[in-house]
């Protein structure tokens, strides 16, 4: 009542009714496009850009505390991976000489075959910012994005082996759907016999799912599933999930199994994103369709 | 929890009209507009603590939505429903979820909050938190809706506790907010009788 400002004797602008309707209208044609196209993905990273001070802000508290405990912890933290690393590297002495017989073996093999040789990939190591409490998807954010060479669509990996994919970037984060989440596919191929397949996330939760197969493919369960290479994005060999049960549809004639990722996005911060060449992919704008689906050709 | 910072420097000066002499006649507790720079630093508040991890908790209550409902209310000079779109479109993208899933349930709050401001002033805030309770599981039911239409998949129903906890906090942000502008007189009062 004792402000310093004129008093207004009649409400001015539009009714609330109307500018209800605008901003309903508004968020329902945003919510539309955003789920069938990718053309609002610069809106979202100019506000991603602005709010990226705040969080990192927001955030400094919970990094500080982290990296204290962490020095904390150092001494005790060091002895013991000392230890876990010299049993490591024992045992990976032996398999590392088995390999370099085994590579110059495959080299050799490959070259009488005239197979192009395989190329290792550049890679970023990243740190999960956090983790958008969302009930629909299972996502991460890095702390990196297009500034450091980070593309959508290319593949996050940790020591288990592949974690997911890349599915959005802003300059400064990248955001990634899990092996779980329903975006993507992998193709893969049984490492016992080679069986070319494609992984699915997304049904079953925390589970990853290879549908349609013929009711007498040959997979069990225990079964380790590992990238194929084919589809160009994730490098072959890495290793996807262990087969967990087969079950056989008799009404439909297909089989589905389910495995369990080997790959642990829940257990640590830090992650690998490999700088794969994602100039080849089908461009997403112009097939909604496959890029839906992880954007993989094989589909 | 949502504080109430410098709840001194906010009180607007006493005796800066001759007119303020007559006021201790008007019985309502508070008569004073809140001061702007208190609403903003409330809803920026509000704002940077939804970047804290604490919403992985999908049950956990939508403090900013409660701030900005409670402004919309209390002040829909100042916060609107177009302050509420905007800031719901920011939490889409912290969320990484649809862009205007988060800004169509902030919008359609703040619009209740405005449409029932007239009966809300008649009462307490229990009363009042009792009304909006409808008026946030609708949002969040239109939104869980709509994105199931879209993506054709259900979010489970947390979000229905996610509501309840919102409006149960409605009392304690109408304490904490109301806090700075509440007048002198009524603890003086108190303290006479």
């Amino acid at each position: 009542m004792q402000e310093n400002r004129t008093i207004r004797l009649f409400r001015h602008g539009p009714t609330a009714e109307f500018r209800l309707v605008v901003l309903v209208v508004l968020s329902l044609s945003l919510l539309v496009v955003d789920a069938r196209w990718r053309a609002l993905d610069p809106a979202r990273q100019a506000i991603s850009v602005v709010l990226y001070p705040f969080q990192r802000l927001v955030l400094a508290p919970r990094d500080l505390v982290e990296n204290f405990n962490n020095w904390m912890d150092a001494a005790t933290v060091a002895r013991a991976e000392k230890e876990a690393l010299q049993k490591q590297r024992i045992e990976l002495a032996q398999i590392a000489t088995h390999a370099a017989q085994l590579s110059a073996e495959n080299e050799q093999l490959r070259r009488l075959l005239k197979v192009a040789d395989t190329v290792s990939q550049p890679s970023v190591a990243v740190e999960v910012m956090y983790e958008p409490p969302n009930a629909f998807v299972h996502h991460l954010i890095f702390n990196k994005g297009t500034s450091d060479g980070i593309r959508a669509g290319m593949p996050v990996i940790d020591e288990g082996g592949v974690v997911g994919q890349i599915v959005r970037v802003t300059p400064f984060t990248s955001e990634a759907a899990l092996l779980t989440d329903d975006t993507v596919s992998i193709p893969v191929q049984v490492l016992r016999n080679g069986l070319r397949l494609i992984a699915f996330g997304g049904n079953v939760s925390g589970r990853v799912e290879v549908r349609y197969l013929t009711a007498n493919a040959d997979i069990h369960a225990g079964d380790t599933l590992v990238t194929s290479g084919i589809g160009g994005l994730f490098p072959a060999g890495l290793s996807v999930a262990k087969i967990e049960k087969v079950e056989r549809d008799s009404a439909t004639g297909f089989a589905r199994a389910l495995a369990t990722p080997l790959s642990h996005p829940e257990r640590y911060r830090h992650f690998l994103v490999l700088r794969v060449d994602v100039s080849r992919m089908p461009s997403p704008t112009s097939d909604p369709e496959a890029q839906a689906h992880g954007s993989q050709p094989a589909q | 929890m949502v504080r109430s910072p410098h709840s001194e420097s906010t009180r607007r000066p006493s005796g800066a009209s001759p007119l303020s002499a007559l006021q201790p006649i008007d019985a309502s507790p508070f008569r004073q507009p809140a001061h702007p720079l208190f609403v903003w630093s409330t809803v920026l508040l509000a704002w940077l603590i939804s970047f804290l991890p604490w919403r992985d908790w999908l049950a956990a209550p939508d403090i900013l939505l409660l701030v900005i409902a409670f402004w919309c209310l209390n002040e829909p000079q100042r916060v609107s429903m177009f302050t509420a779109f905007i800031f719901g479109l920011s939490m889409d993208v912290q969320d990484a979820g649809l862009l205007g899933e988060k800004a169509l349930a902030y919008t359609l709050v703040a619009y209740g909050a405005v449409a029932l401001a007239r009966r809300l002033h008649r009462f307490g805030a229990v009363i009042q938190a009792i009304h909006l309770l409808p008026v946030f599981v609708f949002s969040a039911m239109a939104t869980h809706l709509i994105h199931a239409w879209l993506a054709g998949e259900w979010g489970g129903w947390q979000w229905l506790w996610s509501a309840l906890f919102t409006a149960v906090l409605w009392p304690v942000a109408d304490i904490l907010l109301h806090m700075p502008q509440r007048r002198l007189d009524e603890t003086d009062h108190r303290g006479a009788v």
